[in-house]
Parts: C-alpha cells; sequence; structure tokens
C-alpha cells in the first residue's frame, strides 16, 4: 500500500477527490471547465497545501475558480479585493474604536487603568478582516481568494508572504491566532506589477490561458442553455478567431471569456439565430470595452472573421 | 481503492525509464539535474523548489507525461515568460538529456563566458592604477556626451555599451547624489501616524487614553503618506544618441531609484525602456543595485543600439505589450530622444496622443537643446515638440540641474 505513493487524502481534502480527474470532474458540475494542465495545479495546490498563484489576462476565469473550487470543497469562500493603498486593518482585523471608547466611559472610575485596558481588548471588539475569518473559519476550512493582490503594494507582500508561509497572525493586544484549518488560497494577478520573488516562491503557479475552442462551447452550452447550438457553435468559433491573429492586432485587449457568455446571452436575448456582420457590429459594446477596440470591428473585419471561423469549424 | 494510477504496475512508457525510479534514487538525481538545466537556461529554481517537484510528483505520479510535466510546470516555474522555455526544456530532457545538454550549449553564451578569465571592470583596474597628475575635477558644465568626456579612444571606437570609465562612475555617481531628481509625489491612500490629517488615529488615541484611566489626552491623527508618482521612462538608442545613452541611462538609475519626501526615502515605480528601431524593456537590468552590472546587462538585452529610430513602432509595442506599466493617469513619461524620427509621423503621432491620454505628463528630454537657435524642424521631432507637454535639455550638469526645477514647475501646472 505503501508504495503506491500518498494515496490517501491529506485532511481537508474532501473523499472522491484524489485524482486529478475526479477534481475536473468536480469542477465541470460546477459550470467550470479545466484543462488538465489548470486541474493538476489545483490537486497539487490541495495536496501540497500550498497557495496558488493564477495570473492571466482579464476575463479568463481566475475569480471564477475560486467560486468553482470553494463550491466543490464544500467550503466558504472569503475573499479580499486588493486595491492601492491596502492596509492591514482592512485586510486582517481593526478594533471597534467607538465600542471601546463606550465601554471605556461606561467603566470609568470603577476599575484601575491596567484592567480597563484588557477590559476593551477583548475578542467582542475585534473587527474581523477576511485573513483573519479565513483563519478562524470553523471546519471543514474556507477558500481564501486574494484578488488582484499586484494591486496592492509592496510592503503588503511582505506581511502576505508571513501570513501564507505560517497562516498564523499575532495580535498584540490578545496573542496569536493559529488556523484552525489552513485555508485553501488562491491569489489572482493581472500583471499590472511584478510580485515579489519570495511570495512567488511560496506559491504554486499557473498561467490561465484563454480557453481553446471546445472548452469556451462547452462554457457557453453551460451558462447559456437557453442559446441554439449553432449559434452556440458559431460564438466559440467567432471570438476565437477575435483572439489569434490576423485580427487579434487590431484589438487592444481582446474579449474574455465573460465577454464571449454576455456576448452569447446578449445574442439570445435579441432572437438571434445566426451571426451576421450587422448584429455583431450592433452587439459590439459588449465584447469590447474601449472606443477604439469598438470601432476597428468594422463589417469587412468581421465578415473575414465569421469566414475564417466557418472554415475553422469545418 | 484505484490502482490504474500505480506507477510500477502495467508497462511504463519509454520516457519514465528516462525520468528514473524513485525507489532506486535515479528519480530524484535526474530531477535535480533538470534543475540545474533550467536555472542555466534562466529559470530561476532553486533547492526547496526541486524538493517541493518531489512530492508533487509523488502526489500525481509518473504514470502520464503529460500530468507530470504540468505538475513540474506548476511548482518550478513562476514567471509567464518561463512557459515556453520549460516547456521546451522539459521535452527535451525527457527525451534525452544528453541532446538537452548540448541544445543548452548552444543556447546560453553565459556559460561559456564564466568560464573565462574574470574581467575586471575599468573603474577596478583605474582604482588600482597608479594615480596620475592632474586629474581634471568635474565641474558643473561637464558635458553629458561620452565621446567628450571618455579619454579611452579604443572604447569609443567599440561604440558599444560598455562599462563605464573611472572617470564616468564618478561624475555619475556625484550627479546621482547633487542632482536631486525631486521626482513629485502625491499623497497616497496608506496612512501613517501622524499629527495632522483628517482622520483620528483611533488606536494610538486609546492606548494613550487607556493608560490614563481613559481620558483621551490627545487626538493621535492618521496622515496620508507622501507616494512618488510611478516614472516611464523611454531612452533612444538610434545611432544618433549613442554619445548620450550610456550616460543618461547610467545617471537616471542612480538618480531616480528613490525620492525623499517628508522626511522618507520611497522607492520609485519606474519601468524602463531602450528604443531605437525596436522596444527592449529594461526592467530586469534597472533592478540591479550596481550601475555597472545595469549597463552590462542593458547591452546584453538591447539589439538595436546605434541603430535607426522608429518611435512610432517602439510605441506601438509598447501599447500591445506593455501597457500594464501605465496606470491610472498617474505616470510620468521622459522620453530621452534627438527627435530625429525615420518613421511616419502620423503613426508617431497618433502613437503621442495615446501616451498623452494614459499619462499624468509626457516630458520630452532633448540632448540637441544644446546648440544655438536649435528647432525641432525635423519630421519626428515637430511631432514630438507639438505633442509633449515640455522640451527639456539634458546635455549638461547643470542643465540637469535646471530639470529638478522644471519637472517640478510642470507638475504644479
Amino acid at each position: 500500500m505503501a508504495s503506491a505513493g500518498a494515496s490517501a487524502a491529506p485532511a481537508g481534502l474532501p473523499p472522491g477527490l484524489d485524482s486529478i480527474d475526479a477534481l475536473m470532474t468536480a469542477l465541470e458540475a460546477r459550470a467550470y471547465f479545466a484543462d488538465r494542465r489548470l486541474a493538476t495545479a489545483v490537486f497539487l495546490a490541495l495536496r501540497l497545501g500550498r497557495p496558488l498563484l493564477l495570473e492571466g489576462e482579464p476575463g479568463v476565469g481566475k475569480t471564477e475558480l475560486a467560486k468553482a473550487l470553494a463550491g466543490v470543497l464544500g467550503r466558504d469562500l472569503l475573499r479580499l479585493q486588493c486595491f492601492d493603498g491596502l492596509e492591514q486593518r482592512e485586510a486582517l482585523y481593526e478594533w471597534n474604536y467607538a465600542a471601546q471608547l463606550l465601554h471605556l466611559r461606561a467603566a470609568d472610575g470603577r476599575m484601575p487603568a491596567g484592567d480597563l485596558e484588557q477590559e476593551v481588548y477583548q475578542p467582542r471588539f475585534l473587527v474581523r478582516r477576511p485573513l483573519l475569518q479565513a483563519l478562524q473559519a470553523p471546519a471543514p476550512g474556507a477558500v481564501l481568494l486574494i484578488d488582484e493582490v499586484d494591486r496592492a503594494d509592496e510592503p503588503f507582500e511582505a506581511f502576505l508572504l508571513e501570513y501564507l508561509g505560517e497562516y498564523q497572525v499575532s495580535i498584540p493586544e490578545l496573542g496569536t491566532v493559529r488556523a484552525t484549518v489552513a485555508p485553501v488560497t488562491l491569489l489572482t494577478s493581472n500583471r499590472t506589477r511584478e510580485l515579489n520573488d519570495a511570495v512567488k516562491r511560496r506559491c504554486l503557479y499557473h498561467w490561465l490561458d484563454y480557453p481553446d475552442r471546445e472548452r469556451e462551447l462547452a462554457i457557453v452550452r453551460a451558462l447559456v442553455p437557453q442559446a441554439p447550438e449553432a449559434l452556440a457553435r458559431q460564438v466559440a468559433a467567432f471570438v476565437q478567431q477575435l483572439r489569434t491573429a490576423p485580427y487579434d492586432a487590431h484589438f487592444q485587449r481582446a474579449p474574455g471569456i465573460a465577454e464571449t457568455v454576455e456576448w452569447a446571452r446578449a445574442l439570445v436575448a435579441l432572437d438571434t439565430l445566426v451571426l451576421d456582420p450587422e448584429i455583431v457590429v450592433d452587439t459590439a459594446g459588449i465584447l469590447f470595452k474601449q472606443r477604439d477596440d469598438v470601432a476597428a470591428l468594422d463589417p469587412a473585419l468581421v465578415s473575414g472573421a465569421l469566414r475564417s471561423a466557418e472554415q475553422a469549424v469545418a | 481503492m484505484t490502482s490504474t494510477s500505480d506507477p510500477a504496475s502495467g508497462p511504463r512508457p519509454h520516457w519514465v525509464s528516462q525520468l528514473g525510479d524513485a525507489r532506486r534514487g535515479k528519480f530524484s538525481g535526474n530531477l535535480s539535474a533538470f534543475g540545474r538545466a533550467l536555472r542555466r537556461a534562466g529559470v530561476p529554481v532553486d533547492a526547496s523548489r526541486i524538493a517541493l517537484a518531489q512530492e508533487a510528483l509523488q502526489c500525481v505520479g509518473v504514470a502520464h507525461k503529460q500530468d507530470v510535466g504540468a505538475a513540474l510546470e506548476a511548482v518550478l516555474v513562476s514567471r509567464e515568460q518561463d512557459r515556453i522555455v520549460f516547456r521546451e526544456m522539459f521535452d527535451a530532457f525527457f527525451r534525452d538529456p544528453e541532446l538537452a545538454h548540448q541544445l543548452l550549449a548552444r543556447m546560453v553564451p553565459r556559460a561559456a563566458r564564466e568560464a573565462g578569465p574574470p574581467r575586471t571592470r575599468p573603474r577596478v583596474r583605474a582604482a588600482l592604477a597608479p594615480p596620475t597628475a592632474g586629474q581634471p575635477r568635474a565641474e558643473s558644465d561637464v558635458e553629458l556626451d561620452a565621446a567628450m568626456t571618455a579619454s579611452d579612444l579604443a572604447r569609443l571606437k567599440e561604440a558599444d555599451f560598455n562599462r563605464l570609465t573611472a572617470n564616468e562612475y564618478a561624475l555619475v555617481q556625484r550627479l546621482a547624489q547633487d542632482v536631486a531628481l525631486p521626482l513629485p509625489t502625491v499623497d497616497g491612500r496608506r496612512t501613517c501616524a501622524g499629527w495632522r490629517g483628517p482622520r483620528v488615529h483611533w488606536g494610538r488615541t486609546l492606548r494613550a487614553a487607556a493608560r490614563h484611566g481613559g481620558d483621551v489626552m490627545i487626538l493621535h491623527r492618521l496622515q496620508r503618506r507622501p507616494q512618488p508618482l510611478p516614472l516611464l521612462v523611454l531612452v533612444d538608442v538610434s545611432g544618433s544618441m549613442e554619445r548620450y545613452a550610456r550616460t543618461l541611462l547610467a545617471f537616471l538609475h542612480a538618480s531616480t531609484r528613490h525620492v525623499r519626501a517628508g522626511g522618507q526615502t520611497l522607492p520609485v515605480n519606474r519601468e524602463v525602456f531602450a528604443f531605437g528601431t525596436e522596444l527592449t524593456y529594461l526592467g530586469a537590468a534597472f533592478r540591479l543595485a550596481d550601475t555597472d552590472a545595469m549597463l552590462l546587462a542593458a547591452g546584453d538585452l538591447i539589439h538595436d543600439f546605434a541603430g535607426g529610430t522608429r518611435l512610432g513602432d517602439c510605441l506601438v509595442s509598447l501599447r500591445r505589450q506593455y501597457s500594464r506599466c501605465l496606470v491610472g493617469r498617474r505616470t510620468i513619461v521622459l522620453i530621452v530622444s534627438d527627435g530625429l524620427d525615420t518613421g511616419e509621423p502620423e503613426d508617431l503621432a497618433r502613437e503621442l496622443s495615446w501616451l498623452k491620454r494614459r499619462s499624468r505628463r509626457v516630458l520630452w528630454l532633448n540632448p540637441l537643446l544644446r546648440f544655438d537657435g536649435y528647432e525641432p524642424s525635423a519630421r519626428g521631432a515637430a511631432v514630438l515638440h507639438r505633442m509633449a507637454d515640455a522640451m527639456l535639455a539634458v546635455h549638461n550638469v547643470s542643465r540637469l540641474q535646471e530639470l529638478a526645477g522644471a519637472i517640478a514647475a510642470l507638475m504644479k501646472r
């Protein structure tokens, strides 16, 4: 038994998720269509207990993965959205100062100053933010999504390094809080800047690409079930063409999966059965969010891309 | 229990024998050889990663080559640009490790260079040489023109990104110290404790109050921390600029590293590109602390040194590949160029207007302003003059000192 490798799932991994295939199937049941590479990376992150850093173009499903994974594992999803100027008190914890002040007033004169200080630093005055919540989540633990970590600044990264290494934080007034169950941590980055090497070394890494046509078609089918099959095929093939040469050169940003799905929904709402250049140009604002890109999608380009899409399908 | 993933049972694929067998100890040896090969190809892989990779392989098993590749990639790669190298190396290595080593020997000139005798830097050699009489003192009108300050004729003939001579090094160091480029700062969104500011630092106030029996004696405040504006530098390395490019790169490297504001030294978020006929990202070189090392690395990266100038095309590749450098219209763009552009002026104007829309200020640092009566009449120069927020001179030390003031004045506008 032991010679067959580690066959027993480590604590925190639900039964039935002991192989990459099982994980892929479970994610698919949550309408998340991961390719095998991604599934391997997620599987390893779970088995090795390492955070997983996901990078990729906007709209390739980084955040969605965390949601699907939380569903699969039956854990709560805790999300920390990073932004410029994120500080510890927004990420970790903060004291409820107003309540403390009221308490101080009420207790005034009834106890010596030392006791008073202890009196106001009780867990009930603590406002817990996502990183602390993730440590204190009851079994089976939480899935922690640290979204767009590149938007926060470097001091925050340094703090994160310590957090991800130990899964414990110390609150000077209360003592150390240790994770009961280590959270499954996913970090995402849009690469507005390179992350610190030390943080990267702590994590497993996966670059999320745009999906291939078959996978994108599966996503459209799953998320827009009311779309006719022929339309779904056309939509997937057309978007695929926009992302590849020579069409991609015309746009500053290629449409992501989220845009494809939104577009399919819009086409269904407009009772479209077959794509034609006119309807594509009319709905360009859903695929592209920049004026130059919308303008670049002219009828000539669209009919060219539609023709190539048809050839690709055939 | 599923036995399909057991690598021991069933016929073993050919490539598994290359990977070796965990139970005979060959496996880990091969894995670390693979790690070494990756490292020589420039992928940062350390021993702890190799150990983790071994664990990972035990998790996924070695029955499917695809899974092994994906698992090793998840563990060993941590940058987008390393993925291609990794995949090629993986394929080559596990088909034939010998072949991979041969490939590597051809691919990486660095290995060959390291085998040679260590070359000392000119400034080390100069420092060891006996002092010569009458060393010229650097004055404030010292030209930043490499062709005029350098005495080393051999170096001039090379006309390449070279290391600095001792004189140049001293000059650049002195410049960086004397000419504080007061890159503008704005009030950031992070805060620190202070005495002024609109918000009360409740934590500190209460901690102080608790020491006085609950009486608030002093209101501590939160004030906004100053934050330097991000910087994007585009340096022209074409033929007409080769006399200035090196020294200016060295100067910018030394002087824009930190900015002093409010008694603090703050690191500047800067992105640096060289452009000639193509755009070269110099981020890796500029992260090196040593100016010599930076120039050497930049020289390795730049392939179009002393060629033509096509700023318009280079801005197109900036927009396509690196538009993530320009965040939220805060960036200050410094274009160091003489404006002798050979591309189409319309393209240049279009791309410059994009750049302007995405940044706070576009400043054109022009070394040709040294000549009296200079008019930006060349086609590219005219466009740059029209589009840039300001044209500033950078050819000597006193001009650089003025530059600092000019930038500050421009930011207030």
